[in-house]
């Protein structure tokens, strides 16, 4: 009975073109979309940005700093005349300013007030990571600058380039998972946001069969409603495996033919990557079942199942990471299942977690199922 | 085969009751119509005999078995042609009819003899790969019908099998009904149309607002017919004549 069950399941499901569509293309899509608009912000410095000089200081100084920058940021472009419009609309990232008596200003240790800047003039739309690391640069660049002019003054022999080189700074990142890219973050939160659509497939389908008398003559051939909940849960866990598997083959195989960074699965714990993909399935499956015992109407199935999925998206850090979020946004993102998943997820594939690393989301997760299932049941027993 | 006594329901959160102390019985190898107004309760004893609602108040039995036992061991002894298309529309008829003998216990070999033989009984070998909503009115009622026949039931439930179809697949399922019987099945049909029950009734039970109001055998109801209506010429028509007079013109909701 439940083979016949499961396999009539996967065949309407196979003919819903709309609801393959949610289920396998537009995560794919997603994926492919947010990842190569994002991969600047993963990746910063990857492209150099289109900068202009303008230098009205004809000291050395202000020449040195105009040299040092080239060798980081590129060669400057010509300056327009109308250079100020031209930020304004985007066309130049930035204007590095140096106001006349720059260089007299910098040689000078009195340091008093409006004294001659060296000025960085960003467009509006600048990322805030890139405007400041580039502020800081400039500072760091001006004061060493001051430094080289102050030791030469003082004639003690030392080597500030040196010195600067030397400096006992470091930085890392903690991680021996893969570097985190736009691909790597966005995989795991298209691909769980894929997996809950079949809130609105199950929750159609079963609309479906119980307003045409399907499931009343599935029941008058003594289906029992426990035979008719696994006969859905178990071939939406397989359509959630086989999401999971193309996600991440677009990742690993398509990304990188479009132009895009790969998605690396080095030293992913794989075990730890099935559990939480079948803590996620069976997570999503249970809430669909719920919602589709439900729903009374397909307009309501057809309603309730995408909001339904877009406010847990959009909470749970799928489309907006948490991390940017206010802090009590971020506490009421810790209640959405997607971020369970979400991070679960993260956990396996960026900080190469392992089964011990995501019990807790997993856990999360199953609980959850289990609620959902308990009261999905009831309300099929029902309305089945 | 069927004995009905006194059976009562009412519907969570109705103030009326649906069902009042019905009593009936159905044979093997005869016809039972069901006849009443819209509300009469007709719908209500199917889903009871298709164990879709539970017994609050009276019992069924099967041969003397009540009916949760039957159904607990055997529920495709009865089966069920209900008023809507029931089954997946997106699924073609013999995905359909696999579908619902697999649910029903049937496998393998025998699996695909009984779907070629409902095939055949309802001639639908044509249509065997084409998609359940891609066939007409007509084809759709004889996939219901079909797909009812799979299991080789004892009691046959048909609630209103020919609502939206051509004269020529009305013939077809009223003459199917007919056979079903003379093979000796019991049947319970359903209808609005008096003349299609007058056509292959043996027995009637009259429904009207939850109570039987009137049953006997076709013959004897005909003749109560012409006693109500003295200028009957022939007694083609007289069912439906005794139909309104006793459960009134009154329209009803």
């Amino acid at each position: 009975m439940l083979a016949a069950l499961m396999k009539k399941e996967l065949l309407t499901l196979a003919r819903d073109v709309h609801g393959m569509a949610a289920l396998f293309l537009m995560p794919v899509v997603f994926i492919v979309v947010m990842s190569m608009a994002l991969k600047d912000v993963y990746a910063p410095a990857s492209r150099p940005l289109a900068y202009a000089v303008s230098n009205r200081d004809a000291g050395p100084i202000a020449a040195r700093l105009v040299e040092r920058w080239a060798k980081v940021d590129g060669e400057a472009r010509e300056l327009p005349e109308n250079w100020q419009d031209e930020v304004r609309a985007g066309h130049l990232q930035y204007v590095l300013l140096i106001d006349p008596g720059f260089s007299a200003a910098a040689g000078d240790m009195s340091a008093r007030a409006g004294q001659a800047k060296a000025r960085l003039i960003a467009e509006p739309g600048m990322n805030q990571a890139l405007f400041e690391a580039r502020r800081t640069r400039l500072i760091a660049t001006v004061a060493q600058l001051r430094a080289e002019v102050m030791m030469a003054r003082l004639d003690l022999g030392v080597n500030v380039a040196a010195l600067v080189d030397n400096t006992p700074v470091a930085a890392e990142r903690l991680s021996a998972g893969p570097r985190p890219t736009a691909v790597q973050q966005n995989v795991p939160a298209w691909l769980v946001f894929g997996m809950f659509f079949v809130v609105a497939s199950i929750a159609g389908l079963f609309v479906e069969e119980r307003a045409c008398g399907a499931l009343a003559r599935l029941r008058s051939l003594g289906a029992r409603p426990w035979q008719l909940v696994v006969g859905k849960i178990m071939p939406y866990l397989l359509v959630n495996a086989v999401q999971a598997a193309l996600m991440l083959a677009v990742g690993v195989w398509l990304m990188p033919v479009i132009g895009g960074e790969g998605l690396s699965l080095a030293g992913v714990n794989w075990a730890a990557l099935a559990l939480m993909t079948f803590s996620v399935g069976l997570a999503a499956v249970s809430l669909a079942l719920a919602v589709a015992s439900l729903v009374r109407t397909h307009g309501q199935a057809a309603t309730i199942g995408p909001v339904l999925n877009i406010l847990m998206a959009a909470l749970g850090g799928v489309m907006v990471p948490t991390f940017v979020m206010p802090p009590v946004m971020q506490r009421i993102a810790a209640y959405s299942p997607m971020n369970w998943g979400l991070e679960g997820l993260l956990d396996v594939m960026l900080r190469n977690g392992g089964v011990a690393a995501v019990l807790p989301e997993a856990g999360k997760l199953l609980l959850f199922a289990v609620l959902m299932l308990l009261a999905g049941f009831a309300l099929f027993r029902r309305r089945a | 085969m069927l004995a009905i006594r006194q059976l009562s329901y009412r519907y969570a959160g109705s103030e009326s009751t649906a069902l009042i102390d019905v009593s009936f019985d159905a044979a093997r190898g005869q016809v039972l119509g069901l006849v009443g107004p819209n509300g009469a309760g007709k719908t209500t004893v199917i889903a009871h005999l298709a164990g879709l609602l539970p017994i609050q108040q009276g019992r069924i039995e099967i041969d003397g078995r009540p009916l949760a036992d039957v159904r607990s061991a055997t529920p495709t002894r009865i089966a069920i042609a209900p008023q809507e298309y029931a089954f997946y529309p997106t699924l073609t008829v013999t995905e359909n009819l696999s579908c619902f003998a697999g649910v029903g216990g049937l496998a393998g070999r025998e699996r695909q003899e009984r779907i070629a033989e409902c095939l055949a009984f309802a001639q639908l070998e044509h249509h065997a790969g084409t998609r359940a909503d891609r066939l007409s009115g007509g084809l759709k009622r004889r996939l219901n019908l079909a797909i009812a026949l799979l299991h080789h039931p004892e009691l046959l439930l048909f609630d209103e099998p020919t609502v939206g179809v051509d004269p020529q697949s009305r013939a077809f399922i009223l003459d199917a009904v007919k056979q079903l019987a003379v093979n000796g099945c019991a049947v319970i049909y359903t209808s609005h149309y008096m003349e299609e029950v007058e056509m292959i009734a043996d027995r009637l039970v009259f429904l009207d607002q939850g109570r039987v109001i009137r049953q006997g055998a076709l013959d004897e109801l005909l003749d109560a017919a012409e006693a109500v209506e003295t200028r009957t010429v022939s007694r083609r028509g007289n069912l439906e004549r005794l139909f309104m007079a006793l459960t009134n013109r009154t329209l009803r909701d």
